[in-house]
């Protein structure tokens, strides 16, 4: 029955990512506009016979010359082949060097953050569970209704102006020189742990309250159950029946937050980047997004989609070895 | 257990800023001879192709490191020496067609030139003799030769903007093979056309062909950037071009380690896509009068900011000496009460103006949109538009009127006044429009707005989502009149989904004419139908034939004079209607350089600015 489930899943996230291939060439050429028309309007004396020369010219420079379906398959057979294509920058660099050059900064950012959150925010709300009512449980909760009400661009600038501009406690934006001087020397980590530190603190006070809050209500919720009680009656200590039973059994909506995590791992805070001046893929697709560079959009996508489909998958896989009541969902 | 983390998490909260104090009080302008910018962009390039694209930063690096023939003057309508000194129209035999003064003799070039058997113009252009590329090479016509004749060449160039630029010289390839030569230096074919060169002279000689319109040697002159020959024709061949699409090593190595002839080279090794630094050249070869350096400061550092009020905080804070970057208004109250801190608030150059869609493709039509063809309820709605209170209200007063015939008065020999003949009383104006509007649409509904057969007439325009405030504005303009308008948002690709499609009623379109862009912008503004910006695709036989009238002539007072007639043509169609045109606003600290310069239509940073920094006291 399991091995069913998994063979299911994984066809089934085959067919998605199939999907999303497909999704992510179409989309972008929607609307699109000639790019030799963008680029380069009619000049002076110019006839429509050498204007037609030029949008022709530019068309093939930017991939446009041949049929759509044509450019489809090109793009299907460049996949195949783990080519990603070229950027429309200059110099054409591959869209796959440009990944891989921003993406290890992004997840400096992104695992510190899920990783402090998740340990944190755990902590913090088996913390809110055991001292229910009280301070601790209260602070937790006014913390969420307040982190609701703040966006993560707000804190960012806030701590940016304090932290970083006033009081100069870490930089308030990315040191220029960081990702080009970057060695493994313990200088140059302690540099990017620096720089670091006030994008990953704007991110991580969301993350950890979401944490928290989540990790309070699955506890409150298995303390009250019978096996919590039976434990209790046998007799059993305080501190393993939270943590060998309540916590273990509260994991279920933790893991469901971390997939989502994971999942999101590779995308990049693009606002958080922006006021960081991190460079990182969100920053990345924006840049993309800004030049119309397609062959760089697509790119992105097809990464973040493959990603997140993998992160989903192995959720729900994860949840079969917690969970063994969670299995086809059809059957029983 | 968990009082034991949660100690071991406090002891890590303090001991993490602790780290990160280490080495941040570090000064953050550390060297005295640079100038620090802050550039608001999402990335810098990382590769500089020689004809770098003309989004972001690129442009301002490429007119830093490389130079064209001349520059031009909006004011005077002049060109300025650049790699070029000084150029002329020459008749059959090569001799100068110039008055005694040393100017152009329009009325004999129309003589000369005037007659349908002449079919090009012939220019001879005179570079410097003293100019050498950044490697130390000395810059010849040959370079110039060979920037021309491979932008006309697209089989080795791949780059359609330089074909755009050269679209009017009669230097044409076909598949590769030159198919008419327009371009001659003493090496190549001068004397075999009549003009004779001296010797001495044949480095620093071109003659140029090209079409019968004065404007041709506008992208000539200013858009083509000059490259070195010796660096791009060893490596440039058809299967790797000058705008490769998949560079070798050499041709990479090339982009990356740009050789120019302009006044600053780029330190390759220490930019990237985060900051870029230039230094400056010693030996650039224009100077100023007494002779001394063009440029006294030493290098500059542009650094990347992908966020305006984190850029703004660094100025103030002193990380950087200048932004340059256009600013809101909103912030002019910021700077006020600061100290050290210069406020360029320079005239704009593009006036915004309100487009109507005055003839719709035949499938886009219907009753409201017929109100649009309508000039006189075009005309209502000018007269409803209030220039001062949108300026004072949308721009906090930093911007000016402008023309209804889109030409900006302070170009004196160009502006005609007559253009602009609604009535100035604001209650006039209003009166005015409202009886027009009393014939086309008398009645009303319950709030006051006009109705057509039952059905309010309502509007949407066109435009961004930094544009709302201001169509809220117009909105409270237009309901003087009845007149009801929306916000529509535009999106990114606004022409393809709805300008050349006419799928809209108004849209905002920001124009700037002047006598270095008419040739090509009149008609695209207002004579061709189809993809350009002629949106709401106005058709009127008297406009089009005078704007080609002043196209093609060859007297340049002719040309002036026809620029004159066709200001009040364009104001009478209100079919672009003009809002206001919005200041420059820009910063600079000024506690460690002195001399920012306020110029039309740019930033802080300006040529002339660099021309005239210096340090100051404190700054040594």
């Amino acid at each position: 029955m399991k091995y069913t489930y998994v063979i299911k899943r994984i066809l089934y996230s085959v067919f998605v990512f199939a999907v999303v291939i497909t999704l992510n060439f179409f989309i972008p050429r929607i609307g699109v506009d000639d790019p030799a028309e963008r680029y380069y309007p009619p000049q002076g004396n110019m006839s429509e016979i050498e204007y037609e020369i030029i949008k022709q010219v530019t068309r093939k420079q930017y991939g446009f010359h041949v049929s759509t379906w044509q450019q489809y398959t090109n793009y299907l057979e460049g996949l195949s082949r783990g080519d990603l294509g070229s950027s429309f920058r200059p110099g054409s660099p591959s869209v796959l060097g440009l990944i891989l050059e921003r993406l290890p900064w992004t997840l400096v950012l992104s695992v510190s953050t899920m990783l402090i959150g998740l340990i944190t925010g755990v902590l913090f709300g088996v913390l809110a569970a055991v001292k229910r009512g009280r301070w601790q449980d209260t602070m937790l909760l006014n913390a969420s209704t307040i982190m609701i009400a703040l966006p993560s661009f707000f804190i960012a600038l806030i701590l940016s102006f304090y932290l970083g501009f006033e009081l100069e406690v870490f930089p308030a934006y990315t040191d220029p020189n960081m990702v080009s001087s970057f060695s493994w020397a313990l200088e140059s980590i302690r540099r990017v742990a620096q720089n670091a530190a006030l994008p990953v603190l704007s991110m991580v006070v969301g993350s950890v309250i979401s944490y928290a809050q989540g990790t309070r209500n699955a506890v409150i919720a298995v303390t009250n159950e019978d096996f919590v009680l039976t434990a209790r009656a046998k007799g059993l200590k305080q501190g393993t029946i939270r943590y060998k039973h309540i916590l273990r059994n509260s994991m279920l909506p933790i893991v469901t937050s971390l997939g989502m995590s994971i999942s999101g791992l590779i995308g990049g805070q693009v606002v958080i980047e922006q006021v960081f001046n991190w460079n990182g893929m969100g920053t990345l697709f924006l840049e993309a997004n800004n030049s119309n560079d397609y062959p760089l959009m697509m790119g992105i996508m097809i990464l973040l989609s493959g990603f997140t489909i993998v992160a989903i998958l192995v959720t729900d896989l994860v949840y079969v070895l917690l969970d063994p009541r969670v299995t086809v969902g059809d059957k029983r | 257990m968990v009082r034991r983390l949660m100690l071991l998490l406090v002891v890590s909260i303090i001991i993490i800023p602790l780290v990160g104090c280490q080495g941040i009080s570090q000064s953050h302008r550390p060297d005295p001879d640079t100038l620090y910018v802050g550039s608001v962009q999402t990335s810098f390039p990382a590769a500089y192709m020689p004809w770098l694209s003309r989004e972001g930063i690129a442009p301002t690096i490429a007119g830093l490191l490389y130079d064209s023939l001349f520059s031009y003057d909006e004011d005077s309508g002049t060109y300025l020496p650049s790699i070029g000194m000084d150029w002329y129209y020459v008749d059959e035999n090569g001799l100068p067609i110039l008055t005694e003064d040393g100017t152009i003799d329009y009325a004999r070039l129309e003589e000369v030139y005037g007659s349908p058997e002449h079919q090009f113009l012939r220019i001879k252009v005179v570079i410097h003799d003293n100019i050498t590329w950044s490697d130390g090479e000395p810059l010849t016509v040959e370079d110039v030769y060979y920037s021309f004749d491979i932008a006309t060449n697209n089989t080795l160039s791949n780059h359609a903007g330089a074909l755009a630029w050269t679209s009017d010289l009669r230097h044409n390839y076909t598949n590769g093979v030159l198919t008419q030569q327009g371009l001659f230096t003493y090496d190549r074919g001068a004397a075999r056309q009549g003009y004779e060169i001296a010797e001495a002279d044949k480095d620093t000689v071109i003659y140029l062909h090209v079409n019968k319109v004065l404007g041709s040697v506008m992208p000539l002159f200013t858009s083509v950037l000059i490259l070195p020959q010796h660096v791009w024709e060893p490596v440039v061949s058809l299967e790797h071009q000058l705008n490769s699409t998949s560079p070798n090593e050499e041709i990479l190595y090339r982009y990356r380690n740009p050789v120019g002839s302009g006044s600053w080279v780029l330190n390759a090794a220490k930019s990237n896509n985060q900051q870029i630094i230039l230094h400056r050249r010693p030996d650039y070869h224009l100077t100023k009068e007494d002779g001394s350096p063009l440029i006294e400061l030493e290098s500059i550092q542009f650094m990347l900011y992908q966020e305006i009020n984190v850029a703004i905080y660094a100025l103030l804070k002193g990380h950087i000496d200048v932004l340059g970057t256009t600013v809101s208004s909103n912030y002019l109250r910021l700077f006020a009460s600061e100290e050290d801190i210069f406020v360029s608030n320079a005239p704009g150059e593009f006036a915004q103006t309100l487009v109507f869609n005055v003839h719709p493709v035949s499938s886009e039509r219907n009753p409201l949109r017929d109100l649009l063809a309508n000039n006189d309820f075009r005309r209502a709605m000018a007269l409803a538009i209030d220039q001062e209170e949108l300026i004072e209200k949308v721009l906090d007063g930093a911007g000016r009127q402008e023309s209804a015939g889109l030409m900006k008065a302070s170009l004196v020999d160009f502006y005609n006044p007559r253009a602009d003949s609604l009535p100035t009383d604001r209650e006039m104006r209003l009166a005015e429009a409202n009886t027009i509007l009393d014939q086309i649409a008398p009645e009303r509904d319950s709030a006051g707005y006009r109705l057509l057969a039952g059905k309010r007439v309502s509007f949407e325009i066109l435009g961004s989502p930094g544009e709302q405030d201001l169509i809220s504005y117009l909105q409270i303009q237009f309901q003087k009149i009845g007149v009801d308008v929306q916000y529509a948002a535009k999106g990114t690709q606004p022409e393809s989904t709805y300008l050349y499609t006419s799928r809209f009623d108004l849209t905002l379109h920001g124009v700037s004419f002047s006598l270095s862009n008419i040739d090509i912008m009149y008609p695209a503004h207002f004579q061709t139908l189809g993809r350009t910006s002629n949106y709401g695709r106005l058709v009127n036989e008297e406009l089009n034939e005078a704007i080609h009238a002043m196209r093609f002539t060859l007297n340049l007072n002719t040309k002036y004079d026809l620029i004159k007639a066709i200001q009040p043509m364009i104001a009478e169609e209100f079919y672009k209607v003009p809002l206001y045109t919005s200041n420059v606003i820009s910063v600079a600290r000024t506690d460690r350089f002195a001399g920012y310069q306020v110029v039309d239509g740019s930033t802080v940073l300006n040529s002339l600015t660099l021309e005239s920094l210096r340090k100051t006291e404190r700054g040594r």
